[in-house]
């Protein structure tokens, strides 16, 4: 093959040119220099960070012919057979390929010759974390006491699914994550050898994404040597699918001004301009992040934002919600676990979902917005009697406000007739419970049966209406958006007053508004005494129904 | 799936003896497709479409192999990943056949290498999938890879073995790939394709470059189509509908039955949106029965919610089903996004269930329970006006 991968190219020939595993390197050579080699190590960490290089590196200082600091030399005999993968006394087996226990048997009769050349005979297993259980138990005594010329060395991205036996019988070095500023500095150092001018912006970004694992950073980066000699962080973005944080911002903005459709529009610019929607799942999270723990206290310049963004954020922090804040994260931490199942049709679906839902105060408010949220002026639409009272802020009412063409469509067939906000007294409500469950029965018969245990009207705030519900666990019942709808939808038609609900657990009910409507006040209208209003009301609603009122005098 | 492979049988495909046409058909990527037909050759217009780089869309990835390939760099090990049918497996064909041709602008996809790779009877060229219908890729099939790669290519330059459906296979296959995906014999190179990267070991990610395929844009997938002679509203639809899977769109227009199942499908849709619960119970039981079918609906219907919520936003860009644009706005004036969202929302959790083998008719049952009424009485004549419940 006329080029060799990169990572395959620049694999460390000598402890020094380990990167981010000193404490091991250490370790290791100050063992070899003391002469104080051991028979068994396990090397276990992550993909990538060098556990299968050290462990050649190990087996080239072994046996290396240079003197003792020296080694390994990559000039004898032995160290260049080993570079070029023909000692034979290296035995490198594929564990994961032979994992049975006849493979292990293979060792053991094998391991009391002598080696060939070398000093040691060196079995490094690599992927051991497959060999399968009879094999490893075949494996134990071999590994307690081998022959004098013999070391073993496990190789292993699962130390958990190794038994403990076998643990226990090695020297483990726990292999850690490549910090971000070793990985920059490798890739800056393999770009300059092969003669590649990177954007430092675009070397962070490929360390970023490889998450430690230096194997995938120069990986990446030899992926990009194709864009020809010089790479800017624009070619990164483009091969990794990564949008800029800019587009995450924006997105953010547009939740906390509640801006639904923008939002839509820049999810799906992004994907059309080439980003992986989970990429976008993901970096939306990260700002979301941001903002929370600065609407919490944390000063925007701790997270090395530059001075513009950091005060773009604060502002940001300042008029999202919090209670929005907190949905959104929800939604789009469960959307990026949903876009990993994702239907092929539509891959941003996900996120726009998570948009749309960042929207809903769904059910009883557990996380009560402040009491002036509630009072935001009545949204003149009748129409929309679910989405007036879902939506909390009254930003997000202007564009539910802002369909007049629709609206004057859909009026005629909906069937709360009038737009005018009544005063509903509580009184009124009880007595009309039955015929609203009635309608809720209509509706959905799941609904009724859930309103049936027991739940009741106790407060009436306005045209808000306060449900107490018995059990905590019908929260999650009446909280689903279709069935809050069907609620609101049968109270105000039966009421015909536009309605919102207030769902409230019963113990935790506190009358609020006791002093604003005083229940004597309406045991009198009980009484018999009717105002003019709710004579008109009936009037009309015997009208609806074909019928006539006749008024008698008392 | 029909068919969707533009090339026939590979004598050489490891894990079993012929492997052919058929078997490619029957393994199906994912799902959502499968059921509608059967696989109809499509031997000769594959050809045609893989004639040199001519592959649609992924521009970005065809020309990063291409400078690699002309500046003599091959990598050993590569992964492409992305939806079903969006062009993985064809896109790993045309670069076995660029690493083979001996002509210079490789692939030339004339030479007889390129034709051998693309009719799947290059020696060197193999495909390695599991051993039965549907099964997933085993550990004895890879060490059959294993020894296979040793081996000298008889013809070509390079031994090329492609994994598809890599993320498919078991995890005791995988791993044991794992040495050879990171230092393979020189002549050998692997091209692993997967639905995405996470779904494969990160082991095993890390050892590939990999390429995420994303969805062919609408725009060039209506030109593509309309260089087909499809005229213009059907390009359009099926650009649309398809998702950015070229494989789905070069189906489709092939195979008429799948638009036509797609109406049919629409009809049941509005049907059940008036039904009544005992006719929407029935079809409940029907879905519970026909798993293929089961899933094509709930693909149509998301993107059926989904363009109801597009336009409940005043976005009908965004909108798939094109030639539906009018049920779709009466029925987006009689709803609301929110209700759009749950109808998702449900679609999402049905999807969810589905794949962890709850009782299929039952979570049918409780979709249906939550898909809102849109009724319209008897009378045909008034049946375009969905009146509420």
């Amino acid at each position: 093959m006329a080029g060799q991968a990169l990572y395959l190219k620049y694999r460390p020939r000598t402890f020094e040119e380990v990167v981010g595993q000193e404490p091991i390197t250490r370790t290791l050579q100050n063992a070899l220099r003391q002469g104080r080699i051991r028979h068994a190590y396990l090397f276990a960490g992550p993909r990538g960070t060098g556990k299968t290089t050290m462990a050649r590196l190990l087996a080239k200082a072994v046996n290396c012919l240079a003197d003792e600091e020296k080694r390994p030399c990559n000039a004898c005999s032995i160290c260049i057979a080993i570079n070029e993968g023909r000692l034979l006394d290296l035995i490198e087996m594929d564990a994961a390929s032979n994992r049975g226990i006849d493979e292990i048997r293979d060792i053991r009769e094998k391991v009391g010759f002598r080696p060939s050349e070398a000093r040691f005979k060196v079995y490094v297993l690599d992927e051991a974390h497959m060999l399968t259980e009879p094999a490893f138990n075949a494996l134990l005594k071999t590994l307690e006491e081998p022959p004098p010329h013999v070391i073993f060395a496990l190789v292993t991205t699962d130390p958990h699914k190794i038994p403990a036996t076998i643990i226990s019988r090695c020297q483990r070095f726990d292999f850690r994550r490549v910090p971000l500023p070793a990985i920059v500095n490798r890739l800056a150092a393999i770009a300059q050898q092969e003669g590649m001018k990177v954007e430092p912006a675009a070397l962070e970004l490929i360390a970023r994404q490889s998450a430690g694992a230096l194997r995938d950073a120069i990986s990446l980066l030899d992926q990009l040597t194709s864009y020809g000699d010089e790479i800017t962080l624009e070619q990164v973005q483009n091969v990794l699918g990564t949008v800029t944080t800019a587009v995450a911002g924006q997105l953010a903005a547009c939740l906390a001004d509640g801006q639904i459709a923008a939002g839509l529009d820049l999810i799906n610019r992004a994907l059309d301009d080439g980003a992986d929607p989970r990429q976008l799942g993901r970096e939306v999270i990260e700002v979301l992040r941001v903002l929370l723990l600065i609407k919490q206290g944390s000063a925007a310049h701790g997270f090395a934002l530059p001075a513009e963004q950091a005060a773009e954020m604060n502002a940001l922090a300042e008029r999202f919600p919090i209670e929005r804040l907190l949905r959104a994260i929800h939604a789009f931490n469960a959307a990026t676990t949903e876009l990993r199942r994702g239907l092929p049709v539509i891959p941003q679906l996900p996120l726009e979902m998570a948009l749309v839902e960042s929207f809903l105060t769904i059910g009883p408010p557990a996380v009560t917005a402040p009491s002036g949220a509630r009072e935001a002026p009545p949204i003149a639409t009748a129409s929309q009697p679910a989405v007036s009272s879902q939506i909390a802020e009254p930003s997000a009412a202007t564009w539910t406000g802002g369909q007049p063409v629709r609206e004057s469509e859909r009026a005629p067939s909906i069937s709360t007739p009038s737009p005018a906000l009544q005063a509903l007294s509580l009184s009124e409500v009880e007595r009309a419970w039955p015929q609203v469950l009635q309608a809720v029965r209509q509706r959905n018969p799941t609904t009724q049966a859930v309103l049936n245990t027991g739940c009741q009207p106790v407060e009436v705030n306005g045209n808000e209406i306060v449900v107490t519900f018995p059990f905590p666990f019908l929260r999650e019942k009446l909280g689903d958006p279709q069935r809050c709808m069907e609620i609101q939808e049968a109270l105000s038609e039966v009421l015909r007053t536009r309605c919102r609900l207030r769902l409230v657990l019963a113990t935790e009910y506190t009358p609020s508004s006791a002093v604003s409507s005083p229940p004597s006040e309406e045991r009198e209208t009980d009484g018999g005494t009717l105002n003019d209003q709710t004579l008109g009301e009936i009037a009309r609603w015997a009208q609806q129904r074909g019928g006539e009122t006749t008024f008698l005098p008392s | 799936m029909s068919g969707r492979r533009p090339f026939g049988p590979l004598p050489l495909s490891i894990g079993g003896e012929g492997v052919g046409a058929q078997r490619c058909c029957a393994q199906g990527m994912g799902w959502g497709r499968g059921g509608s037909s059967d696989c109809p050759s499509r031997a000769d217009s594959g050809v045609d479409a893989i004639m040199g780089w001519n592959v649609i869309g992924h521009e970005w990835v065809v020309s990063l192999l291409r400078q690699r390939l002309t500046s003599g760099q091959v990598a050993h090990a590569y992964l492409f990943a992305g939806p079903p049918q969006i062009g993985k497996t064809t896109l790993a064909i045309t670069l076995a056949q660029a690493l083979n041709c001996a002509e210079p602008d490789a692939p030339c996809g004339h030479c007889r290498s390129c034709v051998r790779i693309a009719s799947g009877l290059h020696p060197d060229v193999q495909i390695v999938i599991g051993e039965g219908v549907g099964e997933s890729l085993k550990i004895d099939q890879v060490r059959s890879l294993q020894r296979q790669a040793s081996l000298m290519p008889y013809e070509g330059r390079y031994r090329v073995f492609i994994v598809p459906r890599a993320d498919q296979a078991t995890l005791e296959a995988a791993n044991s790939m794992l040495k050879i995906l990171e230092e393979p014999p020189v002549h050998v190179v692997l091209i692993l394709t997967a639905t995405h990267t996470e779904a494969l070991p990160p082991t095993v990610v890390s050892r590939c470059q990999r390429f995420e395929l994303k969805p062919v844009p609408v725009a060039t997938m209506e030109a593509a189509l309309q260089q087909r002679g499809v005229p213009l509203p059907k390009a359009q639809l099926l650009a649309r509908l398809s998702g950015g899977r070229i494989g789905w769109a070069m189906a489709a227009m092939e195979d008429e039955t799948i638009l036509r199942q797609r109406e049919q499908d629409l009809e049941q849709l509005t049907r059940l949106l008036a039904a009544d619960r005992v006719e929407r119970f029935d079809f409940a039981r029907q879905m519970g029965q026909d798993p293929a079918a089961s899933r094509r609906q709930i693909e149509l219907w998301t993107s059926w919610w989904r363009d109801l919520l597009a336009l409940c936003l005043h976005r009908p860009d965004y909108v798939t089903h094109v030639d539906q644009m009018e049920t779709l706005s009466r029925m987006a004036a009689r709803c609301s996004e929110l209700q759009a969202w749950a109808v998702l929302k449900a679609l999402q959790t049905t999807v969810a269930q589905l794949e962890s083998r709850v009782n299929a008719q039952l979570a049918w049952e409780s979709l249906l329970l939550q898909l809102p009424a849109f009724r319209h009485p008897g009378n045909p004549r008034e049946k375009e006006q969905f009146v509420e419940r």
